[in-house]
């Protein structure tokens, strides 16, 4: 049953194409929706014979049969509770009762409920004494005829009746089948039956029964060669018409209703399609963007308006009336077969362009297979029109576990109860009660042996973890907060401690292989070379087949001699490096020594010499030349070039 | 204010709807002569003595039909209500329009307020109302009746029109002949007619004779 239920749950049930072991077994869900019958009796309103017999005159109540002799007398009549009574009555469309008959109505009452006189007399002392009494009377009467009325119902419950149509209806019907579990519910939506079908729900089985099809294999529509339209005989099966408008969006579709195998199902499952027989969607820019609204509804509402946008929409809602009328004139052979036409139009102008009145219309509002989605619908495109024909077609499947519910509102109570209880105790942790001794131990443990890999401390890591006869390859606890080093070796990796590293390994055998909850070994979270040739060292000491050094990702092993003379090596390069260094160092201060000392000093001299410093070629030159007469300087002048030259020659020999 | 679909009155007193704001209520009590007592509707049956005194006091009570000027019409002796009323509010109408109040429908429409127009003088009722239910109704409420329309055949004529002793206002759409019926059954205009200007207004009209 179970796997029957997979079944139908994995694949949606279609309406029209129901499997045969469910079809047989389908019932309809007892005790639904409590049924609403209509208390009314049949309207049997007194006919115009019985009328003319009671006439009597100005004075009189022909309601009641009654005559009276003066306007007093008539007053009072009209005040009393029979003649309240007969308005009641007639109202509800039943027949007067006569004075008699009220009186045994009134006595009966009275029997029943001897209780009734004075039950509401509280108010208003200063009151004739009747007149609450009579109040209540009235009132008690209709209320107990009320009260019959409905235990009736609950009496003819047995026999079938027609609901009462109109609202308070469940848009959904509700079944049961035993292929089933008991608490799965299969739900057809009410509108896909026609009018007359919802008004027989007894014979509701018999009609979805009738409704079946057989899916039929893929075939070509044949369609007219000038418009597109399916010829009259594609859509001699039975089909509906969608259609959904608003805000400047229009779509339709004509669906068929017959199943359509598709190509894959030749091998695998079954799988069905809807036949489209016609879709057309027109979209018009119409409504007045942030001010919301229909252009026409503003120009009725606040006048024409003459802005560039106002005119566009206001020739774009024409255009979409035109253009869906004379699409509905083109499908108009589809819309007049289908069974039932499902539309979705607000507003007025929507209706107006769909209903018209215009010459030659195609839907007319009070055409019975007019209904509209039971369910919202979203912008009215092709794609809203298909999901609403499977949300129309397709069977709801929902199960029910009453149990379940029960247990999880007494659960929801109970912790509810718990939570305050631990608000009240200001201990929010919930995990707290649950945690074993083993727990609460390896925690210990956990904090204990992270704190010495931290300090480094190996002898006293080593001797805690045989005291408490821990295994080296201790996990830590908890998981999810250790997840990067999960054990002493991952730790001691990842804290770049060579000396633990190499202690763990080689005196404590810690497994190397572990991985972390990255996949990592512990080699891999090693962060500097020391502790990478730990590793290494240690591969050499434990000998190749202490572990799987490949699967611990160690490089090839390095014995500790090798691993010393290396670090020896790096050390006296490292010397040398900085006795070179040194040297250059000290080279470059004797260079460049007295600039530097001579700085403070030439600054203490005097601002003479730094001007006489800072002088160019140029000013010397110009100072060597003054007070020359210009023969002088002309020869001062050629002396210089010719010794620049022979300086140049001197240069390049 | 809001219409008169929401209220009803007469010359003792006058049910305004609790929607009404205090100046509007202001407005109101400036507005209406000495004595006229206004409540909101629907209101409630308790303090007698207070509203005697204090007549603009604002308190409520729980009535289902809410638009009190659908389900009620009164002239100055007597008011129709619809059958469901509830026995507070008939008891708060009795006591603020000084009217006896009746339960009763109107051609079977429980609407009375909206399908019948009356005023001291006369009253207009649903067309479809018989003949026999509108010499009983005139009987309950001594004037005459008429079955009429207003607004050009519309048979809610309390809806279409409002009326006094003095004056009625209908519709735009009234034809002269419901006109007619009106001012006749209303008593409209009388002695304002063409026979009163040599009759009674002979004096204010004709200053003197040379």
């Amino acid at each position: 049953m179970d796997q029957r239920k997979e079944e139908v749950t994995r694949r949606p049930l279609y309406v029209y194409d129901l499997p045969a072991d469910i079809l047989s077994t389908l019932s309809p869900k007892e005790d639904a929706e409590p049924e609403q019958e209509s208390t009314l009796p049949p309207p049997d309103a007194p006919t115009t014979e019985e009328r003319a017999e009671s006439v009597a005159g100005s004075n009189a109540c022909s309601l009641c049969g009654m005559k009276f002799h003066t306007v007093e007398d008539q007053r009072g009549h009209v005040r009393s509770d029979l003649h309240g009574y007969n308005l009641k009555q007639r109202i509800r469309g039943a027949k007067p009762v006569s004075e008699n008959d009220f009186e045994k109505l009134v006595e009966g009452l009275q029997d029943l409920n001897e209780s009734l006189s004075g039950s509401d007399s509280s108010d208003s002392e200063d009151d004739e004494a009747g007149e609450p009494r009579k109040d209540t009377t009235l009132s008690a009467l209709l209320k107990k005829q009320a009260a019959i009325s409905s235990q009736e119902n609950g009496e003819d419950e047995l026999t079938p009746k027609k609901k009462k149509h109109g609202s308070g209806k469940a848009p959904l019907l509700w079944f049961t089948t035993p292929t089933l579990p008991g608490n799965t519910y299969l739900g057809i939506y009410r509108a896909i039956f026609t009018n007359t079908e919802q008004g027989n729900e007894t014979s509701i089985l018999d009609i979805i029964q009738k409704k079946q099809l057989t899916p039929k294999p893929q075939q070509k529509i044949p369609t007219d060669s000038n418009n597109g339209v399916p010829l009259p005989e594609a859509y001699s099966g039975p089909h509906i018409f969608l259609c959904m408008i608003g805000g400047g969006h229009f779509a339709a579709m004509v669906v068929s209703l017959t199943p359509k195998q598709t190509k894959s199902s030749a091998s695998g499952p079954l799988s069905r399609e809807a036949t489209v027989l016609a879709h057309k969607t027109f979209h018009r820019y119409t409504t007045r963007r942030k001010q919301g609204g229909a252009q026409s509804a503003n120009d009725s509402a606040k006048g024409a308006a003459h802005s560039a946008g106002s005119s566009l929409r206001r020739y774009n809602e024409q255009a979409l009336t035109d253009e869906v009328r004379l699409l509905l004139q083109e499908w108009k052979g589809m819309i007049d077969t289908s069974e039932l036409i499902f539309i979705r139009a607000t507003g007025n102008t929507n209706r107006r362009t769909l209903f018209g009145p215009y010459d030659s219309q195609v839907l007319r509002q009070n055409d019975p297979r007019i209904r509209g989605f039971p369910f919202s619908t979203r912008r009215a495109t092709q794609n809203e029109l298909m999901r609403s024909f499977v949300e129309l077609t397709r069977v709801k499947v929902i199960s029910v576990d009453l149990e379940a519910i029960a247990a999880a509102q007494l659960a929801a109570s109970e912790s509810a109860a718990q939570s305050a209880a631990q608000k009240a105790a200001k201990h929010p942790t919930t995990t707290a009660p649950k945690r074993s001794e083993e727990e609460e131990t390896a925690l210990l443990h956990t904090s204990q042996i992270q704190a010495l890999i931290r300090r480094s401390k190996l002898p006293a890591l080593l001797s805690y973890l045989k005291s408490n006869s821990l295994s080296p390859n201790f996990l830590f606890q908890p998981h999810e907060q250790n997840h990067h080093a999960p054990t002493p070796l991952h730790l001691s990796a990842s804290q770049n401690s060579a000396p633990l590293v190499t202690g763990l390994l080689v005196k404590g055998s810690a497994d190397p292989t572990l991985l972390n909850g990255d996949g990592k070994t512990a080699f891999e979270l090693a962060g500097d070379r020391a502790t990478r040739d730990a590793f290494r060292v240690s591969r050499s000491e434990l000998g190749e087949s202490a572990c799987d050094w490949e699967s611990a990702r160690i490089p090839v092993a390095l014995s500790k001699s090798e691993a010393d003379a290396r670090a020896a090596a790096e050390k006296k390069e490292e010397a040398a490096k900085e006795n070179e260094r040194r040297k250059a160092e000290t080279e470059r201060l004797k260079e460049e020594g007295p600039k530097v000392v001579d700085g403070p000093i030439g600054k203490g001299q005097g601002r003479g010499r730094m001007i006489a410093l800072a002088k160019t070629a140029q000013e010397k030159r110009e100072e060597e030349a003054r007070g020359l007469t210009p023969e002088q300087k002309m020869r001062l002048e050629r002396e210089r070039r010719a010794r620049a030259a022979e300086e140049r020659m001197k240069g390049r020999g | 204010m809001a219409d008169l679909h929401t209220g009803d009155s007469n010359k003792k007193g006058l049910l305004v709807p609790t929607s009404t704001t205090d100046q509007e209520l202001q407005h109101l009590r400036n507005s209406l002569p000495d004595g006229v007592r206004a409540l909101l509707s629907p209101a409630p049956a308790g303090a007698k003595e207070d509203r005697l005194t204090k007549t603009m006091e604002k308190q409520r009570i729980e009535e289902r039909l809410s638009a009190l000027g659908n389900v009620i019409v009164s002239n100055d002796h007597v008011a129709l209500v619809h059958p469901d009323l509830e026995r507070e509010t008939e008891e708060i109408i009795a006591d603020v329009l000084g009217v006896e109040v009746f339960r009763q429908t109107i051609a079977d429409n429980v609407l009375v307020g909206s399908y019948m127009a009356l005023s001291n003088q006369g009253g207009i009722v649903h067309p479809k109302t018989s003949i026999q239910d509108q010499d009983e109704l005139s009987s309950l409420l001594q004037v005459p009746l008429v079955a009429g329309s207003v607004n050009r055949g519309s048979s809610v004529v309390g809806a279409g029109m409002v009326v006094n002793d003095w004056l009625a206002v209908t519709g735009l759409d009234t034809t002269a002949t419901e006109l007619s019926v009106v001012e006749s059954v209303f008593r409209l205009g009388e002695g304002q007619g063409a026979g009163a200007i040599n009759t009674t207004h002979k004096d204010t009209m004709v200053e003197s004779f040379y």
